[in-house]
């Protein structure tokens, strides 16, 4: 019977049941995605650097657990907050607890077990959209790769099955020492406490110190090594919780002693962000690290493939070099745009194994080379050779017009030749055509069919003699691909994450602000009023982790560009990943201010 | 010549007009409230003093008949509009208090001409003489978790007044309250209403009932009866009430 009744409990609230289910959905879709990925042998053994990216994402995937549980904790929250109204009732009319425990439980579990299985279905499809957008994107095949993985399954269903267990053992013992009344009434008591100055000062002083002091190891990264790793994630989470229980707190008691409280509702939206974010200091900190760990994966990970064309280009100035090159050679280099080529005559003699240049031709257009000047920020100066400088073996020009040779000719010695010399040799002139492309990513796709047809030329042995840095490029490519593939994928995750569990923390605390909506409804307070006070607040909640998320990463990429693990400074796709990233957030954002505000907004009475 | 705060014209009100089962709870009612009345409205739960009252307030519309407050017909207007007026003419004060526990006392007082964009120096002039009124002048830095019963609802009197509205609605405001509190925030009432505004309350209690001049008793969604205090002490009106609570309710 008291089946029946909590049942049509759930019927009647259903649009919050909805809210609640969608939320879990998403996560076990995230947390399968993620499983699929980092689990699948497949996928990792499969590209160049597998199995070091695999450990990446085993460290990824405890993050994520540990993320998933408190979102769990926080949507199961959500859920007694709907609950113990109902369950305080059935207690007040003489159910004993053994049964509502029961009940609880049940429920609790049957949730979880309904979310578990939509969820793993709907990361089915997510893998599959987002795992060959990325790959596409990076130009990256991902042949052996598929969206259904049996294990990650598996994983996903005892990691949600066993969390669910333990919140709904947990509700089941929160219902059995709190008595009915307290249950009734749980909705109507506040905590709020008006904190102490003395200690908001000292946790500010401290949370800022703390915070510096992360930064500075971070960015001390050559002294001080691997401790910086360590001292910055213990500074830095303790410095972010103090900073939200305290700093912030006192800029906004800034804002109330300011003219401005007076105004509207300011009095109202500040006095209550000051309450949240007091009230949300463990949530609103694990944000703001999420927040610098997502952000950081991207913009590392974007970082490593930014690094790609700089790379093969330091490394040679002509990204392809072509010997006699065929009418539909010559018509694909055509389609290159913003180029510089140049061709010069070759003639070999295999018997002596030599190759010969005129002179008089390599100055007349002299050849070009590259050379790193600073390999760790990848900068390199590009220089016109000299016919005396090609003439040493040891050079840089010399180098790179070696390295422009066919595959054929690589083990032959180069020659300057004086013109005349150079006109008696008696053997058919070749003309090597050398092609620059400025943008090496624009002209990928054509400098990739150029490199096919020669690589079926010359045969697959031939293939990594081939000439030019477009080769480079590619091997580059092959292996920064998965890294960037995966911090992308991490940090979208993250993001997804994040969001969702300061979407729900909000959400769970609606139930009771709405009282203090109808509140300022009965006094007067326009309905635009109340919204654009909803938005302040939202808004607040979802800035402020941001900003110290960004902060984070600002620092955080001093290890990666300091460190010399990302050559050329990390911050070149900084800007580009921070705002696609941004307008994920601010999607969230949106979706939470709707749900809150159809939830608190007093609905007109109005019925003729 | 007195002029009229509230008159209402023949007050309908049905909910779930367009279902099966419509439910009329308000059927006719036609009152008014003269400029400085105290008038208590008195009925069982369910006669329809809640919908009266939510009407009254601008804070839902009746299906057909007026309802002129301050000489405004209130009962076309927008959501917004409704809004406006609430937060210009009308006071409130509610069983629950109704304050914003986040806010301070001074706060909660001056929210309502915050809202109408008062300037700041003039908001604090009205909350303190608000205050004085009330004596909880010495209150107005604590939040409400730090005062007692009494003091909150002596807090939510002084926000219902600050603007000097043409009238104050009471709705069971000595519900939460002990004999103690209750009689004392009465006695403000009567205070306040002597100094020339005008109080509407709302009450199932007999005693709060015997501080009105005047007392309408509703059943089923009509007004049924209606008393006068006129020279009577109070003890003689509140025998007078029980009386008529006795044989209005058989």
């Amino acid at each position: 019977m008291l089946f029946k009744i909590s049942l049509s409990g759930i019927k009647a609230r259903w649009k919050d049941y909805l809210v609640l289910f969608s939320g879990m959905i998403i996560t076990t879709a995230i947390f399968y995605m993620f499983e699929a990925i980092s689990t699948n042998d497949k996928f990792t053994t499969g590209s160049p650097v597998g199995q070091s990216a695999k450990f990446v994402f085993i460290f990824g995937s405890i993050l994520l657990a540990i993320i998933t549980l408190v979102y769990v904790f926080y949507a199961n929250n959500f859920l007694m907050s709907m609950r113990k109204h109902d369950y305080g009732l059935f207690m007040m009319l003489g159910a004993k607890s053994g049964v509502i425990s029961k009940l609880i439980i049940l429920e609790t579990i049957a949730i979880g077990f309904i979310s578990t299985i939509a969820g793993i279905v709907v990361g089915i499809g997510f893998t599959k959209v987002l795992s060959s957008f990325l790959a596409s994107q990076i130009h990256m095949s991902l042949t052996d790769f598929s969206a259904f993985y049996m294990p990650a399954v598996w994983m996903t269903i005892i990691m949600f099955l066993v969390l669910f267990m333990i919140a709904g053992f947990l509700n089941a013992r929160t219902f059995v020492k709190t008595s009915a009344l307290q249950l009734l009434r749980s909705g109507q008591q506040s905590d709020w406490k008006q904190p102490k100055a003395i200690r908001l000062w000292i946790q500010a002083v401290l949370g800022v110190l703390l915070l510096a002091g992360g930064y500075y190891a971070m960015y001390d990264i050559r002294k001080l090594k691997l401790m910086a790793v360590g001292i910055g994630l213990v500074t830095i989470v303790l410095g972010t919780y103090f900073v939200f229980n305290s700093f912030f707190v006192m800029l906004l008691q800034g804002l109330q002693y300011s003219k401005m409280n007076a105004k509207g509702l300011n009095s109202f939206t500040l006095a209550q962000l000051k309450f949240r974010i007091r009230d949300y200091t463990k949530i609103l900190s694990v944000v703001s690290l999420l927040f610098a760990l997502a952000l950081g994966a991207i913009t590392v990970g974007t970082g490593f493939q930014s690094m790609v064309p700089k790379l093969a280009q330091g490394n040679g100035y002509y990204s392809v070099a072509l010997t006699n090159p065929s009418s539909k050679l010559k018509s694909l280099v055509g389609d290159i745009k913003d180029k510089s080529t140049v061709t010069y005559q070759q003639k070999v003699d295999p018997k002596a194994k030599r190759v010969y240049y005129n002179a008089d031709q390599l100055q007349a257009q002299p050849l070009k080379y590259s050379k790193f000047t600073d390999r760790a920020a990848l900068k390199s100066r590009v220089s016109t050779a000299t016919v005396s400088d090609l003439k040493k073996t040891d050079s840089n020009a010399y180098q790179e017009l070696w390295s422009l040779q066919s595959p054929i000719t690589k083990s032959f010695q180069i020659k300057i030749v004086h013109a005349n010399t150079f006109n008696r040799i008696n053997v058919k002139a070749n003309k090597l055509l050398l092609v620059r492309a400025n943008n090496v990513d624009a002209s990928a796709p054509t400098l990739t069919k150029i490199t096919n047809i020669q690589a079926k030329q010359y045969g697959s042995s031939g293939t990594q003699l081939m000439a030019g840095s477009f080769v480079t490029y590619q091997l580059l490519k092959g292996i920064f691909g998965s890294l960037e593939f995966m911090g992308i994928f991490l940090g979208i995750a993250f993001l997804a994450m994040l969001a969702s569990c300061l979407m729900f923390k909000i959400l769970s605390g609606a139930a009771s602000d709405k009282i203090r909506f109808d509140m300022l409804n009965k006094i007067g307070t326009r309905r635009s009023t109340l919204k654009h006070s909803i938005i302040l607040q939202i808004f607040g909640l979802f800035t402020i982790p941001g900003i110290l998320g960004i902060i984070d990463v600002v620092f955080g990429l001093q290890m990666f560009s300091r460190g010399g693990l990302l050559v050329g400074g990390a911050y070149q796709t900084f800007g580009v990943t921070t705002a696609g990233f941004l307008i994920l957030y601010l999607l969230y954002f949106m979706v939470t201010v709707m749900i809150y505000s159809r939830i608190v907004v007093p609905k007109t009475k109005v019925e003729k | 010549m007195t002029t009229k705060i509230v008159e209402t014209q023949d007050l309908h009100k049905i909910y779930d007009k367009n279902s099966a089962k419509p439910y009329e709870a308000l059927k006719g009612i036609s009152l008014s409230v003269e400029q400085g009345e105290f008038v208590g409205i008195m009925g069982a739960s369910g006669s329809g003093k809640t919908t009266l009252l939510n009407i009254l307030a601008t804070l839902d519309q009746p299906t057909s008949g007026s309802v002129e407050i301050d000489g405004q017909d209130v009962t076309h207007l927008t959501f917004n509009q409704m809004a406006d007026f609430r937060s210009k003419k009308l006071g409130f004060i509610f069983q629950d208090f109704n304050l914003l526990e986040t806010l301070t006392a001074r706060e909660n007082i001056g929210l309502p001409l915050s809202l109408q964009n008062a300037k700041a120096a003039s908001i604090q002039t009205a909350v303190t003489s608000a205050a004085e009124k009330l004596g909880i002048a010495d209150l107005l830095d604590k939040y409400p978790t730090q005062l007692s019963g009494g003091q909150k609802q002596r807090v939510a009197a002084a926000r219902a007044l600050v603007f000097n509205p043409s009238i104050i609605f009471g709705d069971e405001p000595t519900g939460a309250l002990d004999s103690t509190n209750a009689r004392e925030l009465l006695d403000t009432l009567t205070h306040i209403n002597q100094q020339g505004v005008s109080i509407l309350l709302v009450t199932h209690d007999p005693f709060s009932a015997s501080f009105c001049k005047r007392i309408l008793f509703i059943k089923d969604g009509k007004i049924g009866d209606e008393i006068d205090a006129g020279d009577k002490s109070r003890n003689d009106f509140y025998q007078e009430i029980l009386e008529k609570l006795g044989t209005f309710e058989q």
